[in-house]
Order: C-alpha cells, then structure tokens, then sequence
C-alpha cells in the first residue's frame, strides 16, 4: 500500500535545531501532531502540509514523498 | 499525549464518579418510588446530573473553541467522536426498551417518572461516549499507522 513520508524531523535539525515546539508554534499546530508526523502517524492536510514546506522554505516535494 | 486526550481521559473519569455517583445515590435513597415521593432527593439527582454535564462542557467542548488547544488532527478525532455517541445512544435505549417490557409488560402501566430517568441516563452516557470516542479516536489514528 503506498505511503507518504516525510523528512520534517531533518528538516528541523538542519533549521537551528527547531523544535517540534517551535515548529507547531509557527504551523499552527500542536506538538503532538508534529510528533505525530514525524513517526509516520499521521498524514497532515494539504494546507498544514504546504505551511510546514513554507516553513522550511522547500518545495512541498522536499519535505513530504509519495512512496508506492 | 495531546491537551485534547488529557481533557478526554479527566472528563471520562469525572463522568464515570458523577454516574456511578448517581446511580448510588438513586439506589440507597429507595429507588423510582421515593425519587417521585421526595424533593431532597430529587434535587440530589438533577444536581449530579447538571454537575456531569457542566464537568463535560468545562474539560471537553469548551477547550475545542479555544484556539491553540485542537488543531486539526484533534478535529478529525471529535468530528469522528459522534459515532461513538451514536452506539451508545442506541445501545442504552435498546437496553431501557427491553427492560421496561419484561418489567411492565404484564401491568401494561409504566411510571411516567421513569421517561425522566431515561433522559438522564441518556445523557450522562451521551456524556461520557464522547469522551471515549476521543480517546478511542486517537487509539484508532496510532494503531492504523502501525498497520501502515
């Protein structure tokens, strides 16, 4: 079954050392749900998923993959 | 665990006291003939059940109009919690039908007091079914990641 993945936590180190805090803080979302992301639980939606990108300041491509 | 998943364990737990809490009370104070003959008993009850339901609007439903507590992977969960409401609305009602003909059938005469106490206890557990469809909302979303 194709999953989608992501690199949010490498993402996160390579910016500063963000943490997951700071990241939900700026993406207008709780920790939890970036821990969430991180371990695959959970799949964001398109807007979350392009804030975190904007975040980052990546294409949404860099941040999530579509995996068959 | 999520600000949302906390509020839903303490509001299961709070309903859970106030329900047993009730149903203790309704059985040591006599049952149905006293709750219809006694004031003081009947103002216990209604206060157990308004305190479940202030304890429920105050941990759960109001924290989902604050912003920064839900977010929306928390919407998802409590836009799925009805579900759970919905079973064990049903479930209840079923139990209540049940129970009421095999208990009055022969008679054919049912205290009307008793439409009161199955609006109640209704609603204590349309109370406490949408905090476990929260927390069983959040299980499902771990598990199926798992699977994935």
């Amino acid at each position: 079954m194709p999953k989608i993945t992501n690199n949010i936590r490498r993402l996160r180190f390579d910016h500063n050392e963000m943490t997951q805090e700071e990241l939900a803080n700026k993406v207008g979302c709780t920790r939890q749900t970036i821990i969430a992301l991180e371990q695959g639980k959970y799949v964001p939606s398109i807007w979350l998923a392009f804030q975190i990108a904007r975040t980052f300041n990546v294409n949404l491509e860099e941040v999530f993959r579509y995996e068959e | 665990m999520a600000p949302l998943q906390k509020r839903a364990w303490w509001g299961l737990g709070i309903g859970l006291v106030l329900a047993i809490a009730f149903l203790l009370v309704f059985i040591l104070k006599g049952g149905i003939e006293t709750f219809d003959k006694d004031v003081t008993f009947r103002l216990i009850i209604d206060a157990l059940l308004i305190g479940s339901l202030v304890a429920n609007l105050i941990i759960v439903n109001l924290p989902l109009r604050q912003r920064g507590m839900v977010d929306e992977r928390d919407r998802l969960i409590t836009d799925r919690a009805p579900r759970v409401q919905w079973v064990a609305v049903i479930l209840t009602l079923a139990a209540w039908t049940i129970a009421l003909n095999e208990v009055y059938q022969e008679t054919g005469l049912m205290p009307a007091l008793l439409l009161y106490v199955m609006f109640m206890s209704i609603l204590i557990i349309s109370t406490l079914a949408q905090s476990l469809g929260i927390l069983i909302g959040y299980w499902m979303m771990d598990r199926n990641a798992k699977n994935n």
